[in-house]
């Protein structure tokens, strides 16, 4: 066997998976989209841009996507770094891998349960109730922006913990006592130098949420209660509740072009933050 | 004491003391990593801790830095003690021992980094006049805009030179610097800090395992062992004077005779060693009659003969080595032992060859009797 036809062997299950499960579904998706509903749903092939002009008919969707996406990804970012930092730089080395198991643990239950968790503590008898105790009352969470947004942060912390984690586990101690050496007080330092040399795992974290975010659905269709939703939302309710494909397919091929576009835009600023560096080829 | 003529220095006792460490104790937890240090590094010198790993040295350096806090006695900078203080804050700069050169910066923003933290700042064109100067003393001028993964070791080691000198430190202190070079570079390296050294008046601190860095280098030496202190002195007294075996082995290469101290004299002291025989020998200090101790002769001192007087070997091997020429010889009941002989009494006696017989001698004063341990 000559090294090429082992390579193309060895790459031909990744490529099946990515031309059958992927390339294909595209194009007819995007074929779709230019077509017309049929009198009894589904589609009829055609030419014409009127799925596409009706798109701000969904406006809302892609809003709160373009929303809640980001600011869920800094959340999460905000709440993740200062967590690897400890489990990276300051935790005992003896309790570092069960730390960051417990960072996993809640992968081992099924986010729909864990969803259906936050139904319960964010409704009317949960929080709001204790709330209501010690006086705060009338606040309602459950079925607004606050609560997917919560879903959103709980769900995808470990996604942005890990790659933060790899990347500050690997920083070599001693630049930290260098920079203290030569001057730099610790919050400098930080900036100076902890920061920068993580960046790679922030990009990573954030591109993984990000992306996932983007087509999100099961959270907003828990937490949002019907008033809070994502284009994930509005793609289900197109394709099995009024049967529009034509018209669902639009809001799928706009959707991967939003988001084509934003990583695209995303790449450029990591790649010129970290142009001075070597090992920006983690991305 | 005697000194190095060529470094043109003073007395170390003489000058003012600019880094000391009093009754100096680290412990880890369990372990005790720095025993009772004493020490006073005098301003100008070139001071070196030398010990095989885990001897304390590293902890000492990191406590002058301020990198660890003693447990117990005190590190003093410029008179002042300075136990806690953060090595933020401390007038001491270091050459770590992988450089630790910060990756994502240039050249000249790793040799600049000390001073941008400077408050108030520092101008831009000041900074970057003085990072130009600094590159010149490391003999990289125009380096500048070099990446750090674009230098070569031995220019990565002189960055680090560099980002360390620009601020002037009171110490500098040096972790192996000159671990991760090859035997070449290390020897070029060595002569430049030298030079440096001098050409800036900075007190240097080289923490080292190798002894012939820490000789030919150091103005005094401070041998560690398990922790603490054994001897402090020039690399002339600890080679000519070593006050006990560990360290007559550790500078340098002898041969030890293992005996008993018969009669302690200021002058020549009779050693009756283990196969009955009695040498002579020059005495170490805080030696009592009567002691197991062992005398060491270096392989230079001794003398070998086609006859004459001397103990009676065997050659056993043989191995040229340029100006010298290094013998194993065996003697029937002291074993094995070197002898160096130089080049030009083999071209005058002629060599000798594996298997000749010989005989072995040396002046009684080149015998030092020294403590077992």
């Amino acid at each position: 066997m000559t090294q090429r036809t082992r390579t193309w062997l060895l790459l031909a299950p990744a490529g099946t998976w990515f031309l059958v499960m992927l390339i294909i579904p595209l194009t007819v998706v995007f074929i779709f989209s230019f077509g017309e509903r049929a009198p009894s749903g589904g589609v009829v092939l055609a030419f014409s841009f009127e799925q596409y002009a009706n798109l701000p008919a969904r406006w809302a969707a892609f809003k709160n996507t373009m929303t809640l996406a980001p600011i869920g990804t800094l959340s999460a970012l905000l709440i993740a770094y200062p967590l690897a930092y400890f489990l990276a730089v300051k935790a005992n080395p003896k309790w570092k891998t069960i730390l960051l198991v417990l960072v996993i643990v809640p992968f081992w239950t099924s986010i729909l349960i864990r969803s259906y968790a936050w139904i319960f503590l964010l409704g009317g008898r949960g929080i709001p109730a204790l709330l209501e105790w010690v006086g705060i009352e009338g606040l309602r969470l459950i079925n607004t922006p606050f609560a997917v947004l919560i879903g959103i942060i709980y769900g995808y912390l470990p996604l942005m913990v890990f790659p933060i984690y790899v990347s500050l586990d690997k920083l070599d101690k001693r630049l930290l006592e260098a920079s203290s050496d030569l001057g730099a007080k610790p919050w400098k330092t930080f900036l100076q130098i902890t920061l920068p040399l993580s960046i790679p795992g922030i990009a990573t974290g954030c591109m993984l949420v990000f992306i996932l975010l983007m087509g999100e659905y099961l959270i907003p269709a828990l937490l949002g209660g019907g008033k809070v939703f994502f284009v994930g939302n509005a793609l289900v309710d197109l394709f099995l509740q009024s049967r529009n494909w034509a018209y669902g397919s639009a809001v799928a091929v706009t959707l991967v072009v939003v988001m084509l576009i934003t990583v695209t835009i995303y790449m450029r600023l990591i790649s010129r933050l970290g142009a001075s560096r070597e090992d920006v080829s983690i991305m | 004491m005697e000194n190095r003529g060529y470094t043109g220095n003073a007395e170390p006792a003489d000058r003012k003391p600019i880094g000391e460490l009093r009754g100096v104790t680290k412990r880890f937890g369990e372990v005790l990593a720095a025993s009772d240090l004493n020490l006073s590094i005098a301003e100008g010198e070139f001071l070196s801790f030398l010990g095989p790993s885990g001897c304390g040295k590293t902890t000492a350096l990191r406590m002058l830095a301020g990198f660890e806090a003693p447990t117990e006695g005190d590190v003093l900078l410029d008179g002042e003690v300075v136990n806690t203080l953060n090595a933020h804050h401390r007038p001491v700069n270091m050459v770590f021992q992988q450089y630790a050169l910060f990756p994502h910066m240039t050249v000249a923003q790793n040799i600049g980094y000390g001073l941008r933290q400077i408050r108030p700042r520092i101008p831009k064109a000041q900074i970057a006049e003085r990072v130009s100067k600094a590159l010149d003393v490391v003999r990289l001028a125009g380096f500048e805009d070099r990446k750090i993964w674009e230098m070569s070791g031995g220019q990565q080691q002189r960055v680090a030179l560099a980002r360390a000198i620009i601020n002037e430190p009171k110490l500098l202190l040096l972790d192996e610097p000159m671990a991760a070079l090859d035997r070449k570079l290390r020897k070029e390296m060595q002569i430049e800090l030298q030079d440096l050294q001098r050409q800036l008046g900075i007190t240097f601190v080289l923490v080292t395992h190798d002894q012939e860095e820490a000789l030919s280098m150091s103005d005094r030496i401070c041998i560690m062992r398990e922790g603490r202190i054994v001897q402090i002195g020039s690399p002339q007294e600890l080679y000519d004077r070593p006050k006990s075996r560990y360290i007559a082995d550790f500078v340098g290469t002898s041969n030890f005779f293992n005996g008993k101290l018969t009669q302690l004299s200021d002058e020549l002291s009779t050693v009756v060693l283990d196969n009955g025989m009695q040498v002579q020998g020059t005495v170490g200090e805080g030696l009592t009659g009567g002691q197991d101790v062992c005398i060491s002769v270096r392989p230079e001192q001794m003398k070998l003969n086609r006859k004459g007087e001397g103990l009676q070997v065997a050659v056993h091997n043989r191995i040229f080595l340029g100006e010298h020429t290094e013998y194993l010889v065996t003697h029937e009941t002291l074993g094995d032992f070197l002898v160096l002989a130089p080049r030009q009494a083999e071209l005058t006696e002629g060599a000798f060859v594996v298997g000749d017989t010989a005989t072995v001698s040396w002046e009684a004063t080149a015998a030092l009797i020294l403590d077992r341990n």
